[in-house]
Protein backbone atom coordinates (compact mmCIF):
# COMPACT_ATOMS: atom_id res chain seq x y z
CA UNK A 1 0.00 0.00 0.00
CA UNK A 2 1.16 3.55 -0.79
CA UNK A 3 0.08 6.07 1.84
CA UNK A 4 -0.21 9.79 1.12
CA UNK A 5 -0.23 11.43 4.54
CA UNK A 6 -1.30 15.08 4.51
CA UNK A 7 0.79 15.82 1.42
CA UNK A 8 1.14 19.39 0.16
CA UNK A 9 3.21 20.53 -2.80
CA UNK A 10 3.49 23.86 -4.61
CA UNK A 11 5.49 25.05 -7.59
CA UNK A 12 6.03 28.75 -6.96
CA UNK A 13 2.60 30.21 -6.27
CA UNK A 14 0.81 27.30 -7.91
CA UNK A 15 -0.50 25.01 -5.22
CA UNK A 16 -0.69 21.57 -6.78
CA UNK A 17 -1.66 19.44 -3.77
CA UNK A 18 -2.94 20.62 -0.40
CA UNK A 19 -3.26 18.28 2.58
CA UNK A 20 -3.76 15.26 0.34
CA UNK A 21 -4.31 12.02 2.27
CA UNK A 22 -5.16 8.73 0.59
CA UNK A 23 -4.20 5.06 0.45
CA UNK A 24 -3.39 3.29 -2.80
CA UNK A 25 -3.86 -0.50 -2.76
CA UNK A 26 -2.53 -3.30 -4.93
CA UNK A 27 -4.73 -5.42 -7.17
CA UNK A 28 -6.16 -2.47 -9.07
CA UNK A 29 -5.21 -0.20 -11.91
CA UNK A 30 -5.60 3.30 -10.50
CA UNK A 31 -6.02 6.00 -13.10
CA UNK A 32 -4.83 9.53 -12.40
CA UNK A 33 -6.67 11.94 -14.66
CA UNK A 34 -7.02 15.68 -14.97
CA UNK A 35 -6.37 18.58 -17.28
CA UNK A 36 -2.87 19.52 -18.45
CA UNK A 37 -1.00 21.03 -15.53
CA UNK A 38 -3.21 19.41 -12.91
CA UNK A 39 -0.25 17.42 -11.59
CA UNK A 40 -0.75 13.88 -12.94
CA UNK A 41 2.97 13.26 -13.57
CA UNK A 42 3.86 14.98 -10.30
CA UNK A 43 1.42 12.71 -8.48
CA UNK A 44 3.28 9.68 -9.90
CA UNK A 45 6.63 11.15 -8.86
CA UNK A 46 5.34 11.76 -5.35
CA UNK A 47 3.91 8.23 -5.20
CA UNK A 48 7.28 6.79 -6.21
CA UNK A 49 9.19 9.10 -3.83
CA UNK A 50 11.04 10.46 -6.86
CA UNK A 51 10.28 13.94 -5.52
CA UNK A 52 9.53 14.99 -1.96
CA UNK A 53 6.43 16.95 -0.89
CA UNK A 54 6.77 20.37 0.75
CA UNK A 55 5.00 18.94 3.77
CA UNK A 56 3.46 15.62 4.75
CA UNK A 57 4.85 12.28 3.64
CA UNK A 58 4.43 9.49 1.14
CA UNK A 59 5.16 6.04 2.52
CA UNK A 60 5.38 2.50 1.25
CA UNK A 61 7.38 -0.47 2.57
CA UNK A 62 11.11 -0.06 1.87
CA UNK A 63 11.33 -3.48 0.20
CA UNK A 64 8.84 -2.49 -2.51
CA UNK A 65 10.45 -1.93 -5.90
CA UNK A 66 9.42 0.52 -8.60
CA UNK A 67 9.28 0.32 -12.37
CA UNK A 68 8.03 3.00 -14.73
CA UNK A 69 7.13 4.00 -18.25
CA UNK A 70 7.21 7.78 -18.57
CA UNK A 71 8.22 10.25 -21.29
CA UNK A 72 11.11 11.67 -19.26
CA UNK A 73 12.50 8.23 -18.45
CA UNK A 74 14.63 7.42 -21.46
CA UNK A 75 16.41 4.24 -22.44
CA UNK A 76 20.07 4.11 -23.53
CA UNK A 77 20.28 5.04 -27.21
CA UNK A 78 23.84 3.73 -27.50
CA UNK A 79 22.86 0.29 -26.27
CA UNK A 80 21.03 -2.32 -28.31
CA UNK A 81 17.53 -3.48 -27.36
CA UNK A 82 18.98 -6.65 -25.79
CA UNK A 83 21.66 -4.69 -23.90
CA UNK A 84 19.02 -2.31 -22.51
CA UNK A 85 16.88 -5.21 -21.32
CA UNK A 86 19.89 -7.04 -19.88
CA UNK A 87 21.19 -3.91 -18.11
CA UNK A 88 17.94 -2.95 -16.36
CA UNK A 89 17.29 -6.55 -15.32
CA UNK A 90 20.83 -6.73 -13.88
CA UNK A 91 20.10 -3.63 -11.81
CA UNK A 92 17.40 -5.73 -10.13
CA UNK A 93 19.75 -8.71 -9.73
CA UNK A 94 18.12 -10.67 -12.55
CA UNK A 95 19.83 -12.33 -15.50
CA UNK A 96 17.81 -12.58 -18.68
CA UNK A 97 18.34 -15.55 -20.96
CA UNK A 98 18.12 -15.30 -24.74
CA UNK A 99 14.81 -17.18 -24.57
CA UNK A 100 13.42 -14.74 -22.02
CA UNK A 101 14.46 -11.75 -24.15
CA UNK A 102 12.79 -13.32 -27.18
CA UNK A 103 9.64 -13.99 -25.15
CA UNK A 104 9.56 -10.39 -23.87
CA UNK A 105 9.90 -9.18 -27.44
CA UNK A 106 6.91 -11.29 -28.47
CA UNK A 107 4.82 -9.96 -25.58
CA UNK A 108 5.42 -6.33 -26.55
CA UNK A 109 5.50 -6.85 -30.30
CA UNK A 110 9.20 -6.13 -30.86
CA UNK A 111 10.89 -8.84 -32.92
CA UNK A 112 14.08 -9.50 -31.00
CA UNK A 113 15.53 -11.74 -33.73
CA UNK A 114 15.51 -8.75 -36.06
CA UNK A 115 15.90 -5.83 -33.67
CA UNK A 116 17.59 -7.35 -30.59
CA UNK A 117 21.07 -6.33 -31.76
CA UNK A 118 20.02 -2.94 -33.13
CA UNK A 119 20.93 0.15 -31.11
CA UNK A 120 17.92 1.98 -29.68
CA UNK A 121 19.04 5.20 -31.45
CA UNK A 122 17.83 3.59 -34.67
CA UNK A 123 14.37 2.82 -33.30
CA UNK A 124 11.20 4.76 -34.07
CA UNK A 125 9.36 6.41 -31.17
CA UNK A 126 6.86 3.55 -31.09
CA UNK A 127 9.61 0.91 -31.02
CA UNK A 128 11.34 2.72 -28.16
CA UNK A 129 8.04 2.71 -26.30
CA UNK A 130 7.74 -1.04 -26.89
CA UNK A 131 11.27 -1.48 -25.54
CA UNK A 132 10.39 0.55 -22.43
CA UNK A 133 7.35 -1.67 -22.10
CA UNK A 134 9.56 -4.80 -22.34
CA UNK A 135 11.87 -3.39 -19.64
CA UNK A 136 8.83 -2.79 -17.42
CA UNK A 137 7.73 -6.41 -17.86
CA UNK A 138 11.22 -7.82 -17.36
CA UNK A 139 12.19 -6.23 -14.05
CA UNK A 140 11.10 -7.36 -10.65
CA UNK A 141 8.75 -4.61 -9.35
CA UNK A 142 5.83 -4.16 -6.96
CA UNK A 143 4.76 -0.67 -8.07
CA UNK A 144 4.28 0.41 -11.68
CA UNK A 145 4.21 4.13 -12.46
CA UNK A 146 2.80 4.63 -15.95
CA UNK A 147 2.63 8.10 -17.46
CA UNK A 148 0.64 8.07 -20.71
CA UNK A 149 2.21 4.70 -21.49
CA UNK A 150 0.55 4.03 -24.83
CA UNK A 151 0.97 7.54 -26.27
CA UNK A 152 3.23 6.42 -29.13
CA UNK A 153 1.91 2.93 -29.65
CA UNK A 154 -0.21 1.66 -32.55
CA UNK A 155 -3.42 -0.32 -31.94
CA UNK A 156 -1.56 -3.63 -31.71
CA UNK A 157 0.89 -2.20 -29.18
CA UNK A 158 -1.91 -0.68 -27.10
CA UNK A 159 -3.82 -3.97 -26.99
CA UNK A 160 -0.72 -5.85 -25.90
CA UNK A 161 -0.05 -3.22 -23.24
CA UNK A 162 -3.59 -3.31 -21.88
CA UNK A 163 -3.68 -7.10 -21.64
CA UNK A 164 -0.29 -7.19 -19.86
CA UNK A 165 -1.49 -4.58 -17.35
CA UNK A 166 -4.62 -6.60 -16.62
CA UNK A 167 -2.54 -9.76 -16.18
CA UNK A 168 -0.04 -8.07 -13.86
CA UNK A 169 -2.34 -6.06 -11.60
CA UNK A 170 -3.21 -8.74 -9.03
CA UNK A 171 0.02 -8.36 -7.04
CA UNK A 172 1.02 -4.82 -7.98
CA UNK A 173 0.06 -1.24 -7.34
CA UNK A 174 -0.41 0.20 -10.82
CA UNK A 175 -0.77 3.97 -11.18
CA UNK A 176 -1.63 5.20 -14.66
CA UNK A 177 -1.59 8.93 -15.40
CA UNK A 178 -3.59 9.60 -18.52
CA UNK A 179 -5.94 11.73 -20.56
CA UNK A 180 -6.61 8.92 -23.01
CA UNK A 181 -10.11 7.39 -22.93
CA UNK A 182 -8.89 3.90 -23.86
CA UNK A 183 -6.33 3.99 -21.03
CA UNK A 184 -8.99 5.29 -18.62
CA UNK A 185 -11.24 2.38 -19.59
CA UNK A 186 -8.80 -0.22 -18.26
CA UNK A 187 -8.61 1.50 -14.86
CA UNK A 188 -10.48 0.02 -11.90
CA UNK A 189 -10.50 3.31 -10.04
CA UNK A 190 -10.01 6.92 -11.13
CA UNK A 191 -8.52 9.76 -9.15
CA UNK A 192 -9.55 12.99 -10.84
CA UNK A 193 -7.16 15.84 -10.10
CA UNK A 194 -8.60 19.36 -10.08
CA UNK A 195 -6.72 22.10 -11.95
CA UNK B 1 24.86 -10.79 2.09
CA UNK B 2 22.02 -10.72 -0.44
CA UNK B 3 22.02 -6.89 -0.32
CA UNK B 4 25.80 -6.85 -0.83
CA UNK B 5 25.56 -9.22 -3.82
CA UNK B 6 22.72 -7.21 -5.31
CA UNK B 7 24.62 -3.93 -4.91
CA UNK B 8 27.78 -5.51 -6.33
CA UNK B 9 25.81 -6.73 -9.36
CA UNK B 10 24.37 -3.25 -9.85
CA UNK B 11 27.83 -1.65 -9.63
CA UNK B 12 29.26 -4.17 -12.12
CA UNK B 13 26.33 -3.58 -14.51
CA UNK B 14 26.78 0.22 -14.36
CA UNK B 15 30.56 -0.01 -14.96
CA UNK B 16 30.03 -2.37 -17.90
CA UNK B 17 27.28 -0.17 -19.37
CA UNK B 18 29.39 3.00 -19.05
CA UNK B 19 32.36 1.33 -20.77
CA UNK B 20 30.16 0.06 -23.60
CA UNK B 21 28.70 3.53 -24.15
CA UNK B 22 32.08 5.25 -23.66
CA UNK B 23 33.74 3.02 -26.26
CA UNK B 24 30.88 3.53 -28.72
CA UNK B 25 30.74 7.30 -28.35
CA UNK B 26 34.54 7.63 -28.08
CA UNK B 27 34.23 11.41 -27.53
CA UNK B 28 35.09 11.32 -23.82
CA UNK B 29 38.09 9.03 -24.17
CA UNK B 30 39.30 10.94 -27.22
CA UNK B 31 39.03 14.29 -25.37
CA UNK B 32 41.04 12.98 -22.41
CA UNK B 33 43.73 11.27 -24.50
CA UNK B 34 44.11 14.14 -26.96
CA UNK B 35 44.34 16.74 -24.21
CA UNK B 36 47.02 14.73 -22.41
CA UNK B 37 48.95 14.01 -25.59
CA UNK B 38 48.82 17.61 -26.82
CA UNK B 39 49.84 19.00 -23.43
CA UNK B 40 52.76 16.58 -22.98
CA UNK B 41 53.98 17.02 -26.57
CA UNK B 42 53.83 20.84 -26.47
CA UNK B 43 55.47 21.04 -23.04
CA UNK B 44 58.17 18.65 -24.19
CA UNK B 45 58.84 20.67 -27.36
CA UNK B 46 58.94 23.98 -25.49
CA UNK B 47 61.43 22.65 -22.94
CA UNK B 48 63.57 20.79 -25.49
CA UNK B 49 67.27 20.94 -24.62
CA UNK B 50 66.63 22.57 -21.24
CA UNK B 51 67.22 20.66 -18.03
CA UNK B 52 63.92 20.42 -16.18
CA UNK B 53 64.06 19.62 -12.50
CA UNK B 54 62.27 16.52 -11.24
CA UNK B 55 60.11 18.74 -9.04
CA UNK B 56 58.68 20.52 -12.11
CA UNK B 57 58.35 17.28 -14.06
CA UNK B 58 56.35 15.75 -11.22
CA UNK B 59 54.09 18.81 -11.08
CA UNK B 60 53.69 18.79 -14.89
CA UNK B 61 52.63 15.13 -14.86
CA UNK B 62 49.91 15.78 -12.28
CA UNK B 63 48.74 18.98 -13.99
CA UNK B 64 48.32 17.03 -17.24
CA UNK B 65 46.45 14.22 -15.44
CA UNK B 66 44.23 16.74 -13.60
CA UNK B 67 43.12 18.67 -16.66
CA UNK B 68 42.77 15.58 -18.86
CA UNK B 69 40.69 14.02 -16.09
CA UNK B 70 38.56 17.18 -15.89
CA UNK B 71 37.82 16.90 -19.60
CA UNK B 72 36.59 13.33 -19.15
CA UNK B 73 34.96 13.22 -15.73
CA UNK B 74 32.77 16.32 -15.97
CA UNK B 75 30.26 14.50 -18.16
CA UNK B 76 29.95 11.48 -15.88
CA UNK B 77 26.43 12.40 -14.79
CA UNK B 78 25.73 15.27 -17.16
CA UNK B 79 25.79 13.04 -20.25
CA UNK B 80 23.10 10.87 -18.65
CA UNK B 81 21.10 13.92 -17.59
CA UNK B 82 21.26 15.34 -21.15
CA UNK B 83 20.21 12.01 -22.65
CA UNK B 84 17.33 11.71 -20.18
CA UNK B 85 18.57 8.38 -18.82
CA UNK B 86 19.54 9.62 -15.34
CA UNK B 87 15.95 9.47 -13.96
CA UNK B 88 15.62 5.92 -15.31
CA UNK B 89 18.94 4.88 -13.77
CA UNK B 90 17.98 6.42 -10.42
CA UNK B 91 14.64 4.60 -10.47
CA UNK B 92 16.10 1.15 -11.09
CA UNK B 93 19.43 1.31 -9.25
CA UNK B 94 20.37 1.99 -5.67
CA UNK B 95 21.95 5.45 -5.19
CA UNK B 96 25.13 4.02 -3.67
CA UNK B 97 25.48 1.55 -6.54
CA UNK B 98 25.21 4.44 -9.02
CA UNK B 99 27.89 6.41 -7.13
CA UNK B 100 30.34 3.53 -6.84
CA UNK B 101 29.63 2.28 -10.36
CA UNK B 102 30.42 5.71 -11.75
CA UNK B 103 33.44 6.10 -9.44
CA UNK B 104 34.94 2.79 -10.56
CA UNK B 105 34.28 3.66 -14.21
CA UNK B 106 36.01 7.04 -13.74
CA UNK B 107 38.95 5.38 -11.96
CA UNK B 108 39.38 2.79 -14.75
CA UNK B 109 39.15 5.55 -17.40
CA UNK B 110 41.84 7.53 -15.57
CA UNK B 111 43.97 4.40 -15.24
CA UNK B 112 43.68 3.87 -19.02
CA UNK B 113 44.61 7.52 -19.58
CA UNK B 114 47.66 7.17 -17.32
CA UNK B 115 48.78 3.93 -18.95
CA UNK B 116 48.60 5.79 -22.27
CA UNK B 117 50.28 9.03 -21.25
CA UNK B 118 52.87 7.98 -18.64
CA UNK B 119 55.27 6.14 -21.00
CA UNK B 120 55.00 9.02 -23.51
CA UNK B 121 55.72 11.52 -20.73
CA UNK B 122 58.74 9.56 -19.47
CA UNK B 123 60.17 9.17 -22.99
CA UNK B 124 59.59 12.75 -24.15
CA UNK B 125 61.04 14.27 -20.95
CA UNK B 126 63.78 11.63 -20.78
CA UNK B 127 62.92 10.71 -17.20
CA UNK B 128 64.71 7.79 -15.59
CA UNK B 129 62.43 6.50 -12.86
CA UNK B 130 64.45 5.59 -9.78
CA UNK B 131 61.60 4.14 -7.73
CA UNK B 132 59.06 2.56 -10.06
CA UNK B 133 57.01 0.92 -7.30
CA UNK B 134 56.68 4.24 -5.47
CA UNK B 135 55.60 5.94 -8.71
CA UNK B 136 52.94 3.31 -9.41
CA UNK B 137 51.68 3.43 -5.82
CA UNK B 138 51.49 7.24 -5.91
CA UNK B 139 49.61 7.23 -9.22
CA UNK B 140 47.21 4.55 -7.98
CA UNK B 141 46.36 6.48 -4.81
CA UNK B 142 46.20 9.81 -6.66
CA UNK B 143 43.81 8.44 -9.28
CA UNK B 144 41.55 6.95 -6.59
CA UNK B 145 41.31 10.40 -5.01
CA UNK B 146 40.62 12.17 -8.31
CA UNK B 147 37.98 9.54 -9.18
CA UNK B 148 36.21 9.96 -5.82
CA UNK B 149 36.34 13.77 -5.83
CA UNK B 150 35.57 13.97 -9.57
CA UNK B 151 32.53 11.70 -9.37
CA UNK B 152 31.07 13.67 -6.47
CA UNK B 153 31.82 17.01 -8.17
CA UNK B 154 30.28 15.76 -11.43
CA UNK B 155 27.12 14.79 -9.53
CA UNK B 156 27.04 18.20 -7.82
CA UNK B 157 27.45 20.17 -11.04
CA UNK B 158 24.89 18.19 -13.07
CA UNK B 159 22.08 20.56 -12.19
CA UNK B 160 24.23 23.71 -12.51
CA UNK B 161 23.63 25.93 -15.53
CA UNK B 162 27.33 26.76 -16.10
CA UNK B 163 28.98 23.35 -15.83
CA UNK B 164 32.09 23.72 -17.99
CA UNK B 165 33.95 26.22 -15.86
CA UNK B 166 32.46 25.15 -12.57
CA UNK B 167 33.75 21.58 -12.60
CA UNK B 168 37.54 22.24 -12.48
CA UNK B 169 37.01 25.19 -10.12
CA UNK B 170 35.26 22.91 -7.62
CA UNK B 171 37.48 19.91 -8.23
CA UNK B 172 40.82 21.66 -7.76
CA UNK B 173 40.51 22.66 -4.07
CA UNK B 174 39.04 19.26 -3.19
CA UNK B 175 41.94 17.40 -4.78
CA UNK B 176 44.72 19.78 -3.69
CA UNK B 177 45.46 17.83 -0.47
CA UNK B 178 46.09 14.81 -2.72
CA UNK B 179 48.15 16.63 -5.33
CA UNK B 180 50.69 18.20 -2.98
CA UNK B 181 51.95 14.94 -1.41
CA UNK B 182 51.48 13.10 -4.75
CA UNK B 183 53.74 15.61 -6.52
CA UNK B 184 56.38 15.26 -3.79
CA UNK B 185 56.22 11.46 -3.95
CA UNK B 186 56.42 11.53 -7.76
CA UNK B 187 59.47 13.79 -7.53
CA UNK B 188 61.17 11.31 -5.18
CA UNK B 189 60.29 8.42 -7.49
CA UNK B 190 61.99 10.32 -10.37
CA UNK B 191 65.04 11.64 -8.49
CA UNK B 192 65.55 8.86 -5.96
CA UNK B 193 66.39 9.35 -2.30
CA UNK B 194 64.54 8.55 0.88
CA UNK B 195 60.84 9.21 1.15
CA UNK B 196 58.57 9.83 4.08
CA UNK B 197 55.93 7.09 4.39
CA UNK B 198 53.62 9.61 6.02
CA UNK B 199 53.12 11.23 2.58
CA UNK B 200 51.60 8.00 1.28
CA UNK B 201 49.49 7.72 4.42
CA UNK B 202 48.21 11.28 3.88
CA UNK B 203 47.10 10.50 0.30
CA UNK B 204 45.52 7.18 1.34
CA UNK B 205 43.67 8.75 4.27
CA UNK B 206 42.42 11.61 2.10
CA UNK B 207 41.22 9.08 -0.50
CA UNK B 208 39.26 7.36 2.24
CA UNK B 209 37.79 10.67 3.44
CA UNK B 210 36.74 11.60 -0.11
CA UNK B 211 35.12 8.21 -0.76
CA UNK B 212 33.27 8.34 2.57
CA UNK B 213 32.16 11.95 2.03
CA UNK B 214 30.97 11.14 -1.50
CA UNK B 215 29.01 8.16 -0.20
CA UNK B 216 27.33 10.22 2.54
CA UNK B 217 26.60 13.28 0.38
CA UNK B 218 25.38 11.42 -2.70
CA UNK B 219 22.14 10.33 -1.02
CA UNK B 220 21.19 14.01 -0.64
CA UNK B 221 21.79 14.99 -4.29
Amino acid sequence: MIVFDDVSLSFGRHELFKNLSLNLHSGKVIGITGANGSGKSTFLKLAGKIIRPDSGAVNFPTDKKLAAVAPEMKIYDNLTAEENLFFFAKLRGQTLTAEKIFELGERVGLDMKTFGNVRAENFSTGMRQRLKFAILLSVDADIWLLDEPTANLDDDGREKFFSEIQAAKSDKIILLATNDKAEENICDEIIQLPL
Amino acid sequence: MKLFNSRFEQIAAIVRKDFLIGLRRRATFAAMMMFALTAVASLSLSTGGIFVEEKFLAALLWVVIFFAASAGISGTFDDEAQAGTLPTLKLYADAQAILFGKMIYVFLSLAALTIFILPIFLILFDVAVEKIFLLLMTILLGLIGIAAAGTLTAALTTSATVKGGLFPILLFPITLPIFLPAIRLTEISFAGGVFDISLIVVVAVFDLILITAASILFDYL
